[in-house]
């Protein structure tokens, strides 16, 4: 499934390699092309279009057939994985993989923040890369938390929605999760601004994708798999319930960081 | 000496949007107040259970009155059934609301072993709807804050949680999701539904 970047579960991507993200990408594109295609018509009675525009699924049949596929691929490849993953790594050592995943993604955050006019949080993004990196240890500690430079998200779906473009049809995507016309989009934008992408290629960088990547979304089904597997075993519909989940918090984050006016200066200087 | 001119203009400045300020929120401030205050005193409620030495089945004991006398858990099951609520018969709605409390009483003391040295902080309230939200963070040992609004009505006479929003997802909301979906995925038929969640509670332990 996906991996962790941030506090949010659903909000998070994956960090692909070049060559597996371009073909995502095409993936993706020619999925939403096809899609066009495949529509359900919307329900006459007016109770029931109404809870089909909350809904905002479209392809509910394809999405579905993703949905189950996925979980079913999930439940014997990488939850396994990342149930042993939980028993053989202490807490302490598994936050710090995730530390270093968030700061190796701040790049992206920090493009889509100034993407989003938003030059307060673009700049503390680039202090938390800047203060992870070297005083950090390449991200394994969040010094930049302590130092009053708390985390947050942002990725080109979020930066989409604060530009006004709608989110369009719900979408599941295969092994990706949950998402839109939007955030598809804003995901092949975000493989465009990873900064990791455009390093010469060569076997080192290789083996350092290959095993962010993988670390990346084990760890990231590891901070979810609980919430996941009480999700699958308390909804009547899981996937229902994951859609409505989703689409609220896509919405609430873009109203965030519509909303976020903060100041230039850290916390601790606010408490001196 | 200078210094002064500004403070003697903020003073002014003051003086003038309180003496502006519609009647109206003052009700609005009363309101946000209130539900503050509630929200502060069924927090420190369920912490003190949760918190605790007593063993785990005490705690699920002791916090059921708690959600019977703070909670509108009858406004949420109607709210959780959406447009099915007013197709139901009587029988129906009078079944599905007990099923649905022994469902939100379960979801919820499961959950009570996963919290140990909970504690929260109240922030801002504000208006939502003809309800109240208050900001909470709740904070657990070795994880991240939780932000979670909690949506009090006084519908009922007194203030009582209808909801509760946890990082921008309302719980009635994806509940109702959940519900609708079922439903109408069996033929719009609600006595799915009522099996199901006999099921549910059945094999709950």
């Amino acid at each position: 499934m996906r991996a962790e970047t941030g506090s949010n579960s659903w909000s998070s991507r994956p960090f692909p390699s070049p060559r597996r993200s371009m073909l995502r990408v095409a993936g993706v594109a020619l999925g939403l092309l096809g899609l066009a295609s495949c529509a359900a018509p919307p329900p006459k009675d007016p109770d029931a279009l109404a809870e089909y525009k909350e809904a905002n699924d479209r392809y509910e049949k394809l999405n579905r057939k993703a949905f189950g596929l996925t979980m079913w691929a999930n439940k014997y490849t990488l939850r396994p994985v990342a149930k042993a993953y939980i028993w053989a790594v202490p807490r302490p050592l598994r936050n710090s993989f995730g530390s270093l995943y968030q700061t190796m993604n701040e790049p992206v955050v920090f493009f889509n923040d100034v993407g989003a006019g938003k030059p307060r949080r673009a700049g503390d993004a680039f202090v938390r890369w800047c203060i992870n990196m070297t005083a950090g240890l390449g991200g394994l500690i969040d010094v930049a938390n302590y130092a009053g430079y708390k985390h947050h998200d942002n990725d080109g779906g979020l930066t989409l929605a604060t530009w006004g473009v709608p989110s369009g049809p719900y979408l599941f995507l295969p092994a990706l999760g949950p998402s839109s016309f939007r955030d598809g989009l804003g995901y092949g934008l975000d493989v465009g601004l990873s900064p990791w992408n455009y390093v010469p290629r060569g076997y080192g960088l290789l083996t350092f994708n290959w095993a962010y990547n993988i670390m990346g979304t084990i760890n990231g089904m590891a901070t979810n798999v609980d919430a996941l597997d009480q999700v699958m075993k308390d909804s009547l519909d899981p996937y229902a319930t994951i859609r409505s989940a989703y689409q609220q918090q896509r919405k609430a984050m873009a109203e965030a960081i519509k909303n976020d006016h903060r100041a230039t200066v850290p916390d601790w200087y606010h408490t001196r | 000496m200078q210094s002064s001119i500004p403070r003697r203009h903020a003073l002014a400045l003051l003086a003038a949007t309180s003496a502006a300020m519609p009647v109206a929120s003052a009700w609005a401030v009363d309101a946000g107040a209130q539900a503050r205050s509630f929200v502060t005193m069924f927090g420190n409620k369920l912490v003190a259970i949760v918190n605790s030495d007593i063993a785990l089945e005490k705690k699920k004991q002791d916090i059921l009155p708690l959600l019977g006398q703070y909670v509108d858990v009858d406004a949420i099951g109607r709210y959780c059934l959406g447009r099915y609520w007013r197709t139901a018969t009587p029988e129906q709605q009078d079944r599905y609301l007990k099923l649905f409390h022994q469902v939100l009483v379960n979801a919820i003391t499961d959950k009570i072993g996963d919290y140990r040295g909970v504690t929260f902080v109240v922030g801002s309230s504000a208006p939502s709807g003809d309800d109240t939200a208050v900001s909470t963070v709740i904070n657990r040992p070795g994880q991240p804050g939780a932000d979670t609004q909690w949506i009090i009505s006084t519908a009922s006479g007194s203030p009582k949680v209808v909801d509760v929003v946890g990082e921008g997802a309302s719980l009635r909301l994806t509940q109702r999701g959940d519900y609708t979906s079922f439903i109408a995925r069996n033929g719009g038929n609600l006595d799915g539904l009522l099996r199901a969640l006999d099921k549910q509670i059945a094999n709950h332990h």
